[in-house]
């Protein structure tokens, strides 16, 4: 071997074949070792470029420290959920961490814990969240995101402790948890706001304000279709040595390790795909067209999964009636279970033009398409609502050499951008007017009123499904009053 | 054989250099991966594809065989990654890197009329990055490197002097 050749030539002293160490065989044994060192000095050079990194992420908070008072908060329900919105906590300024709950301790309690540390926040992690309310009167402010069927009693516990909650959607997955919160947020006074966080998207809020209410660039909205495609998922599972003790389990309300991580799948944990997905939309619906529903029509079942390990349905189609300021409209929602193609979007067709829009960047951001009869949209153009026309599909086919319009085909509308985008975490801008509702500096978008009447809403397509048949709201269904 | 030695000598501080490189590279893709926020193997292993794709499946979707996975991938990355930069037990590390490499390769091989949505940086025909530094390791592991130039030496020194004091 070459390497022993080189010895045996640098040591000929061991003619017996016996070796020993010389300063030789030190000075080569060790050569290498500042290699190491280096890669020492780069790792940690590295490591200070991405702190610095992500600590410009959240600057905001360090810069806000002069002018805004620090608001203390506590996140329950460390899940992705929870994790997606501490990432947008992390970039809001004035928030400080002090306290994690989570009944997963040793695996997402520790990852949120040891992630927050990181950004200097003194965080505390517990189990269960009576005794880190009875340890923190100093937190202000609840971020809740466990699953549905605990939401209720952790607003009302937080609320009256004297927080502001911000609660993650579906409210509650009964309309009776729902409007216990409503009556819970009356009672004390503290704000509670709902996680539609598409109320606060930049996006939706132009499209709202600007090009429906103001513009009016749709004309009449007679129709409404949207759909949340949703690929085939498997059990979310979880490694055996970090499972949580059953007596735990039990005692927070889960059968077992598998329904802990799949509570989406049962009844009575949480409202279903209607619920999971749907809400999101079909609550924008109803905040564009300025009304509630009349009636809903459903049709759903398990046709995807075996029934055995899920108890909801894993497909639905709805259709909801509504009789608008401007006259009645029909909403279509679909979510199904098969591959996630198409995405997720909601449509708005009046009848001088569509909207299609999305909470997404990348899939169906925001168009619209003019109808060639309706009146120019220049001025708006100009205002910088919406962007100049573009060169619609079919005309580009067309140029390329593809197929032919069929003479039975209304022309192909000119194409416009909706030119706002939203470069922060989804969440972000929700969870911020929240907070600055907290410092007195803002209304809440979703408070509890509002999100109950988007609960009523979703929440009947479960029965609409059960009873196979058009189901009718009243008025009075959508408001919280004494009765219930 | 001495004609070749003084060549070699210069062979081997190639391969040293070499050596210290490849050894740089795992240390930097194991420390990365155990510092991460949360890093998993599973995206790597559900995209696979070739004649293993089935078994890096069933893999990444076994929580228990997933966790044992990442936890080997991170250490085993970085512990390979430190001997081969120190030329510590440097056949031993050659070998533990062959088999990550080869694992890798394995899991998303560049075979003809694959296309991978995974980005890359480069564009490989069955050869790829992982392969070629598969192969620096064989090379490694070939010629001991660690006893030319590397704690091996010390260590063969060491264990060496043991039997001549007892001849004494």
């Amino acid at each position: 071997m070459a390497g022993e050749d080189g010895k045996d030539k640098a040591a000929p002293a061991a003619a017996d074949g016996q070796r020993k160490l010389d300063r030789r065989d030190v000075l080569m044994g060790l050569s290498t070792v500042p290699a190491l060192g280096l890669f020492g000095y780069a790792w940690s050079k590295q490591k200070q470029v991405k702190e610095a990194t992500a600590q410009a992420a959240v600057a905001p908070r360090a810069a806000a420290k002069g002018d805004v008072k620090e608001i203390n908060v506590a996140l329950i329900g460390a899940g992705s959920q929870g994790q997606v919105l501490t990432e947008a906590m992390l970039r809001i300024p004035g928030l400080r961490f002090r306290a994690v709950c989570d009944i997963w301790a040793e695996y997402n309690q520790k990852r949120v814990v040891n992630t927050l540390k990181r950004f200097k926040h003194e965080v505390t992690g517990y189990v269960d969240y009576r005794e880190m309310l009875d340890k923190h009167p100093e937190i202000e402010a609840v971020v809740i995101a466990t699953p549905d069927f605990w939401h209720a009693e952790h607003t009302i516990a937080c609320l009256k402790a004297g927080k502001h909650v911000y609660c993650e959607k579906e409210m509650s997955n009964t309309l009776e948890g729902a409007r216990s919160m409503v009556l819970a947020q009356r009672e004390t006074g503290k704000l509670l706001q709902i996680g539609h966080q598409r109320r606060s998207n930049p996006r939706y809020i132009h499209c709202h304000g600007k090009l429906l209410n103001e513009a009016k660039l749709l004309g009449r909205i007679v129709t409404v279709n949207g759909q949340w495609n949703r690929a085939v998922a498997a059990d979310l599972g979880a490694p055996e040595r970090y499972a949580i003790p059953q007596e735990t389990l039990t005692q927070f309300g889960f059968k077992d390790m598998h329904q802990f991580r799949n509570w989406r799948w049962y009844k009575g944990k949480g409202g279903g795909p209607i619920v999971d997905l749907g809400s999101h939309q079909i609550d924008i619906y109803s905040w564009f067209l300025g009304s509630n529903p009349t009636h809903v029509t459903a049709s759903g079942g398990l046709l995807y999964y075996d029934p055995k390990t899920h108890e909801w349905y894993d497909t639905v189609m709805v259709v909801y009636d509504y009789m608008t300021p401007n006259g009645p409209a029909k909403a279509y929602y679909q979510t199904q279970t098969t591959n996630g193609s198409q995405g997720y979007f909601e449509t708005f067709m009046g009848d001088q033009g569509t909207l299609t829009l999305s909470e997404s960047e990348g899939n169906n951001p925001g168009s619209l398409y003019r109808d060639p009869n309706a009146p120019a949209w220049d001025d708006w153009i100009q205002k910088g609502y919406i962007s100049a026309p573009q060169v619609p599909e079919a005309k580009e086919e067309e140029k390329e050499g593809g197929a032919i319009a069929d003479v039975r085909e209304s022309v192909a509308p000119d194409r416009h951008k909706v030119p706002v985008t939203l470069t922060d975490p989804y969440h972000q801008p929700h969870l911020q007017n929240f907070f600055d509702a907290v410092r007195g500096k803002a209304t809440l978008n979703c408070p509890a009123e509002v999100a109950y009447e988007s609960a009523v809403a979703v929440l009947k397509v479960n029965e609409a499904i059960e009873a196979n048949a058009r189901l009718a709201f009243r008025p009075e269904d959508f408001k919280v009053g004494g009765a219930a | 054989m001495m004609t070749g030695t003084l060549a070699s000598h210069w062979a081997m501080v190639g391969i040293t250099l070499m050596r210290v490189l490849v050894g740089w590279h795992f240390l930097y893709e194991g420390l990365g991966k155990l510092t991460a926020d949360s890093w998993s193997a599973a995206g790597y292993m559900k995209q696979s594809r070739g004649p293993f794709a089935e078994l890096f499946r069933g893999m990444a979707a076994n929580p228990n065989l997933l966790a044992y996975a990442d936890t080997i991938t991170m250490w085993g990355l970085t512990i390979v990654g430190a001997c081969l930069i120190l030329g510590l037990f440097t056949r031993l590390a050659s070998l533990g890197g062959i088999g990550f490499l080869l694992l890798f390769y394995l899991c998303n091989p560049p075979f003809i009329g694959y296309f991978y949505t995974i980005p890359s940086e480069g564009n490989y025909l069955i050869v790829n990055k992982n392969l070629v530094e598969l192969a620096a390791l064989v090379v490694i592991f070939a010629t001991g490197s660690g006893t030319f130039a590397g704690l091996d030496r010390i260590v063969r020194g060491l264990l060496a002097r043991k039997p001549r004091l007892a001849a004494a």
